[in-house]
């Protein structure tokens, strides 16, 4: 990575921070990350001094035991019971879930050329709310079988979904972008029709239904980030290293494959991971909008298009967004929770919009 | 809707409906009082007393009724032909021994088991009206989701429609006497409601002179996936202090406000109450409440005093109110009730 290398892509008039500054961005977005996961941390509807929840944090460190001696009136265990058991998993949860959206938003939008894809563009969102569905319709006590039937009936039901949408679009050995896409919006209206006819004619399933559909990340555990953390982080990688890939897939497809790139192969293996990491995400919090599609164009305004850098970018982005949301989810009716996908629009619209009349004329 | 009123008092008055001072003697038209006794406006707080109530359903044809919706129905005098829109209503009628005279209830209406032989009209919140008008039926005993758009359908469509909605326990017994009072039931509805109140009053005795110590603290849930629990504007909440303890939830305000795992920890609740429901998987709430680990260290939990209840036992406003804070009182206080089987 030399500095005098041009990124590849369009130079459009604005300039664009140079390499230097976007690695520092990298690095800088890394920090504020680690910074935002503390603060979160320190929040919630019980109050605790921010000094204590330090103090119990560092105190995870094997080796390290700062506890604090006492809390106000609350037992100690309490205290790092709700620190340590309560708020930091949903707070790494909602890191994770933001960062694989946000990047699988943004590989979707480099595979598909089109600033309108989502994660959920291909009919993720409808097999995983059928899937969760028929969870709820098994009268199985959840409790008994791990981290739950649903989250695992969701998950299954998503990667099932967009497998169906890619054997439907193949046509011999290609995937045609736009039969994708015509597909998975076929497939998922279909879907989601067959989850909402379940759905009615069952009524006792139509209140956890609701609930499960406006994503929340209530009740998260530390069983549910063991899960997500591997599937997300090892998903996340196999992008990132492809990310230069992306950056010549800009150009029309044959001209890739002129240039020497396996272009099916490369759309199977980026479809095939985004979706792994949408899937994984939404099987446990719901259906988040919002954070796919928008995180990565705010990047592209403030960084520039550039793959190698909008992919590392999308993720650290999504995931500092979505854990401020689920701050702002969590106490803002407190001790009631807004469901997570009302804040992601609320905020983001606005804050998309302000970036969108400052760099006007580079959209994409 | 004048020309219907004046319609009403000219039979009104051409029956000679008014309030007779001695009891049981034939009616005879009292001109003086006419105007002013003639129509009995009733709602279901002003249930009023046992002579009146008598002499009333021997003679009146007519009841003009304010219901718990502040409408105004002119209910038909000893309705033959009734249509429940909820289970709580479908209950009180076959209690008060009217199920001859049902002809409609909707898919929920279980209990009694007689009432699932019933033709449906409904389902949760919705109603069949083609299977209403079928039924033709002069009085439809409705509830407080239906007042978006179910009632004004049925208004449209002529039928008479109560809607019973009470929110405390008296409202409760007030609604049973109204129905007993307009269907010439009365004298079933005095036993059941003489029977309710009796043993509310005895579970009000027994806790009267507890501590606010003694008054543990209780967590209602409702659901699990948020914690839903019950607001201080609930009937369930009315029975947990009534039983003898203090609902945690109510700093939520009103409603059903949901509560995060750190307050249920920090708040501390010494009996944890979880609604179940009678068919396979309905106990799921309480499941998970047993199952979530973080809240192991909550009194409760310790003391092993997280019970289900049978959701329609609390919910729904019927005599079976009164079973739902026994058994809860049993739960929060078995060291004076006993304790639960």
């Amino acid at each position: 990575m030399q500095q005098t290398e041009p990124p590849a892509g369009g130079q459009p008039d604005i300039a664009y921070p140079r390499w230097r500054s976007r690695i520092l961005s990298i690095f800088g977005l890394l920090a504020l990350l680690v910074v935002v996961i503390t603060f979160a941390t320190s929040i919630g509807s019980v109050d605790l001094p921010f000094s204590a929840t330090l103090q119990v944090l560092v105190s995870q460190i094997p080796g390290i035991d700062v506890m604090p001696e006492a809390v106000g009136d609350m037992r100690i265990d309490d205290v790092e019971t709700i620190v340590v058991d309560i708020r930091l998993p949903r707070v790494l949860l909602a890191g994770l879930v933001g960062a694989a959206l946000a990047l699988a938003g943004a590989t979707y939008q480099g595979l598909f050329r089109n600033p309108l894809a989502d994660p959920y563009l291909i009919g993720v969102s409808q097999g995983a709310a059928l899937g969760a569905v028929i969870g709820f319709l098994i009268p199985v006590g959840s409790a008994a079988i791990g981290v739950g039937l649903v989250p695992m009936l969701a998950f299954v039901g998503a990667l099932f979904s967009v497998t169906i949408v890619y054997l439907l679009a193949r046509v011999g050995r290609a995937v045609p972008v736009t039969t994708l896409i015509l597909a998975g919006v076929a497939l998922g209206a279909l879907l989601g029709a067959i989850g909402a006819y379940l759905t009615v004619t069952n009524e006792e399933i139509v209140y956890g239904i609701i609930y499960w559909l406006s994503g929340s990340f209530s009740l998260s555990k530390w069983d549910e980030v063991w899960v997500v953390l591997p599937i997300v982080g090892v998903g996340s990688v196999i992008i990132l290293l492809f990310s230069r890939l992306l950056n010549i897939m800009q150009l029309d497809e044959e001209q890739a494959q002129q240039l020497g790139i396996n272009v099916e192969r490369l759309k199977l293996i980026l479809l095939a991971t985004a979706t792994l990491i949408t899937a994984a995400a939404v099987s446990f919090v719901g259906i988040i909008g919002f954070v796919g599609i928008i995180t990565p164009h705010a990047v592209r305004l403030i960084w520039g298009a550039d793959y190698r850098f909008l992919l590392p970018l999308s993720l650290l982005s999504g995931a500092i967004f979505l854990i401020l949301a689920d701050i702002v989810a969590r106490t803002v009716a407190s001790p009631s929770e807004i469901p997570i996908g009302i804040i992601t629009a609320l905020c983001g619209a606005p804050f998309f919009l302000y970036l969108l009349r400052r760099r006007a004329k580079t959209l994409f | 809707m004048k020309k219907v009123g004046l319609l009403l008092l000219s039979l009104l008055l051409s029956v000679s409906v008014l309030i007779i001072p001695a009891a049981g003697c034939m009616v005879e038209p009292e001109t003086e009082t006419l105007t002013k006794t003639d129509i009995r406006t009733i709602t279901s707080t002003e249930i009023i007393t046992e002579t009146i109530t008598e002499t009333i359903t021997e003679t009146v044809s007519q009841f003009l009724v304010i219901d718990d919706l502040g409408r105004e129905v002119a209910v038909p005098a000893e309705a033959m032909r009734i249509v429940s829109l909820a289970p709580s209503n479908t209950e009180i009628l076959f209690a008060l021994g009217l199920e001859d005279r049902v002809y409609g209830v909707t898919e929920w209406c279980d209990y009694p088991p007689e009432a699932m032989s019933k033709e449906k009209v409904g389902g949760y919140a919705d109603v069949d009206l083609e299977k209403i008008i079928a039924i033709n039926p002069d009085l439809i005993l409705a509830e407080d989701l239906h007042k978006a758009e179910v009632i004004p359908a049925l208004e449209d469509l002529g039928y008479p429609v109560l809607a019973l909605v009470p929110h405390n326990m008296q409202e409760v017994i007030d609604s049973i006497t109204m129905v007993g009072m307009l269907t010439g039931t009365s004298d079933t509805a005095e036993q059941i409601t003489d029977d309710m109140s009796q043993r509310v009053q005895a579970v009000t005795d027994a806790t009267a002179g507890l501590s606010q110590e003694d008054r543990l603290r209780v967590l209602y849930v409702v659901w699990h996936d948020p914690v839903m629990s019950v607001g201080s504007d609930t009937r369930i909440h009315e029975l947990i202090e009534i039983a003898g303890g203090t609902n945690i939830a109510e700093i939520g305000g009103e409603g059903y406000p949901t509560l995060s795992l750190e307050e249920i920890i920090s708040l501390n609740p010494q009996v944890i109450i979880v609604n179940t429901e009678d068919y396979e998987g309905g106990d799921a709430s309480l499941q998970a409440i047993l199952n979530e680990e973080r809240l192991s260290n909550v009194d409760a939990m310790v003391n092993g005093q997280v019970y289900g209840i049978n959701a329609d036992l609390t919910n729904r406003p019927t005599p079976r109110i009164v079973d739902g804070l026994e058994l809860m009182a049993q739960m929060i206080h078995p060291e004076l009730f006993g304790a639960v089987q």
